[in-house]
């Protein structure tokens, strides 16, 4: 009996066998994973190198689908629109939320409090955000009535003016996203070890100098994060668009996302090898992304060695 | 001379107690301008719903209602749409999902932190890419494979894809490496099975740590948008978040402000509740997870 074993698995004691054990618990997950993980990523490079609308099965064409993006006024224009969700959110949403992190970092009366609130747009999904600020965003309703007074005007169309809108959709991205980076932020704060604070304040920093020279430094790997976590989020930018926009994505584009041009092309247009051709194009530049905020925690860690 | 001294030393003790005050109040009213705006639309979602739907778009804002409406909003939104089916559907959904995403999340991370088999590391560093990859990317492909399996507008295509968590996995990974080995191995003297040891030593002792894990795969389910709009065709299959997307659009003339809050604010309850019983799991979770993006 030993010796079979041993001839299956090459091992020579009970020990080492047991440890194929481990196999068989990964391996439920692990057939997940390359069904509804490996499988599609790897069809999906391959559907974008064919014609396919559901009906019949893909057809081959080469580099055809991407030849044709280059062409595509919808494509070149969700570039723009994905660039300008992506720079108009990410930096305020970056800056203001480490501000507040350092508000809620101070000491004062009802702080726990006023956190607790300034945590509320956690709790709704993007959809109900969405139904939300269509309602704030009512033509005279709460948001007109603020703003409106300052530009002599009763009524804006807030959701159907072509400038307007993109800002709207950025305000509303900002507002849900800010309590979740001031949380990654508060944890940086917190991390720094109170001696390197004091330490500065007996060589006669005050505040503002501590903050600048001891703790935006070592806050680094956690701007790293911040920055490209928001910045792949926000690439990645398809219900707000979706929901709060008129049209899905519209009013004449103006907030077509990649997302957006995904899905019409897939759900809409049923031009699958596009689509697909689409989504690897995205991928493609959340990847250069990730390559940056792994270049950057890299040369971080040189710094501090 | 020396009356004058204490004069002025109390009058920098009082100086320096004025300025703290004054910082702390700065700090406060700087506080509590943020949460003023940024808790600003929950309030008015939830206190809508009980305002009369002129009043709603009314300015100046009212802080509360002028004509409590009770639940007339709620039951018309239950007559506009089949909201109580959508509910049940994301219920039931995140139910399955995370119920089967932990337990075979359990038995994966503990296989990898438990065992030293061959490919250990290569395995699990492939479940991590998932993690890089963003599920638009996957949309069209698992759509297209989902289709082959005619899972198409059916239970089995909207939760059956949402059952493999790398993340899940990752964190199971990470608890599991506190149970100690003495136990697993007393109980291997013990003559139990693997499989048994599993079951009645590792899982009791990896389900308390993943309370933050739960809630997070709850939210991850709740909220999900792309894939069940793609997936589910029929009204009675949608989940409340791709349903309720109807009440951003004014429909047959009929008020649609105070519905909308309503169904709103019946979608966020659950995630409300939680945050407020959970509070310390729900933001650990977050934070570890990155899941708000």
């Amino acid at each position: 009996m030993i010796s079979l074993y041993r001839r299956v698995w090459g091992d020579k004691n009970v020990i080492s066998r047991r440890q194929y054990w481990g196999l068989i618990f990964v391996l439920p997950c692990i057939l997940f994973f390359i069904v509804f993980f490996l499988y599609p990523l790897l069809t999906g490079f391959y559907l974008s190198l064919t014609k396919f609308t559901l009906l019949r099965p893909p057809v081959f064409i080469g580099f055809d689908n991407y030849a044709n993006l280059l062409k595509d006024r919808l494509f070149i224009k969700s570039i723009s629109v994905t660039l300008g969700f992506v720079l108009g959110s990410t930096l305020p949403t970056v800056t203001l939320s480490l501000f507040v992190a350092l508000l809620f970092y101070q000491k004062f009366p009802g702080r726990e409090g006023l956190k607790l609130i300034f945590f509320s747009p956690l709790l709704p999904s993007v959809a109900v955000v969405s139904v939300i600020w269509v309602v704030l965003l009512h033509p005279s309703g709460i948001l007109t009535s603020v703003i409106g007074p300052l530009v002599g005007k009763a009524e804006i169309t807030w959701l159907h003016d072509l400038t307007l809108s993109p800002i709207v959709i950025v305000v509303a991205r900002i507002w849900s996203a800010m309590p979740f980076y001031m949380l990654i932020w508060l944890a940086g704060l917190t991390a720094i070890p109170q001696e390197l604070r004091d330490a500065a304040r007996v060589d006669g920093a005050n505040r503002i100098q501590s903050f600048w020279s001891v703790e935006l430094p070592l806050l680094r790997p956690t701007a790293v994060f911040v920055l490209a976590v928001s910045t792949i989020s926000a690439f990645q930018g398809f219900t707000l668009q979706f929901v709060i926009a008129p049209n899905q994505g519209g009013p004449v584009d103006v907030n077509t996302t990649l997302g957006i041009v995904i899905w019409k092309y897939g759900f809409q247009f049923f031009r699958m090898g596009d689509a697909a051709a689409v989504s690897v194009f995205l991928f493609a530049c959340i990847m250069v992304v990730t390559g940056a905020q792994l270049a950057l925690g890299r040369s971080d860690r040189h710094t501090i060695n | 001379m020396a009356n004058s001294t204490t004069t002025y030393e109390s009058n920098a003790a009082f100086e320096a107690r004025l300025r703290k005050r004054i910082t702390k109040l700065i700090l406060f009213s700087t506080g509590a301008l943020v949460a003023v705006v940024f808790g600003f639309p929950m309030y008015f979602m939830t206190v809508s719903a009980f305002k009369a739907e002129a009043e709603i778009l009314s300015t100046p804002f009212k802080w509360l209602p002028q004509e409590f409406v009770g639940l007339d909003h709620y039951a018309a939104a239950f007559d506009r749409a089949p909201i109580g089916q959508w509910y049940a559907n994301s219920v039931f959904i995140a139910a399955v999902q995370v119920s089967v995403a932990i337990f075979f999340a359990a038995m994966a991370g503990y296989g990898f932190a438990k065992f030293r088999f061959r490919g250990r590391k290569l395995l699990f560093a492939l479940i991590l890419s998932i993690m890089a990859v963003p599920f638009q990317i996957l949309l069209i492909p698992l759509y297209v494979e989902i289709r082959q399996f005619g899972w198409h507008n059916t239970y089995a295509g909207l939760i059956v894809p949402g059952l493999l968590s790398a993340f899940a996995i990752f964190m199971m990974r990470q608890f599991a490496f506190n149970i100690p080995d003495e136990l697993l191995d007393s109980a291997r003297i013990d003559g139990a099975s693997e499989f048994r040891i599993f079951l009645t030593i590792a899982m009791p002792l990896l389900a308390p740590a993943s309370a933050s894990l739960v809630i997070i795969l709850f939210l991850f389910s709740w909220n999900n948008f792309l894939w069940p709009l793609v997936v589910a065709q029929d009204r009675h299959l949608l989940t409340l978040p791709v349903g309720m997307t109807v009440f951003s659009q004014p429909y047959r003339g009929e008020p649609f402000v105070g519905p909308a809050m309503a169904v709103s604010t019946l979608a966020t309850l659950p995630v409300a509740l939680l945050f407020i019983f959970f509070q310390r799991y729900f933001i650990e979770g977050m934070m570890v997870s990155g899941i708000k993006g």
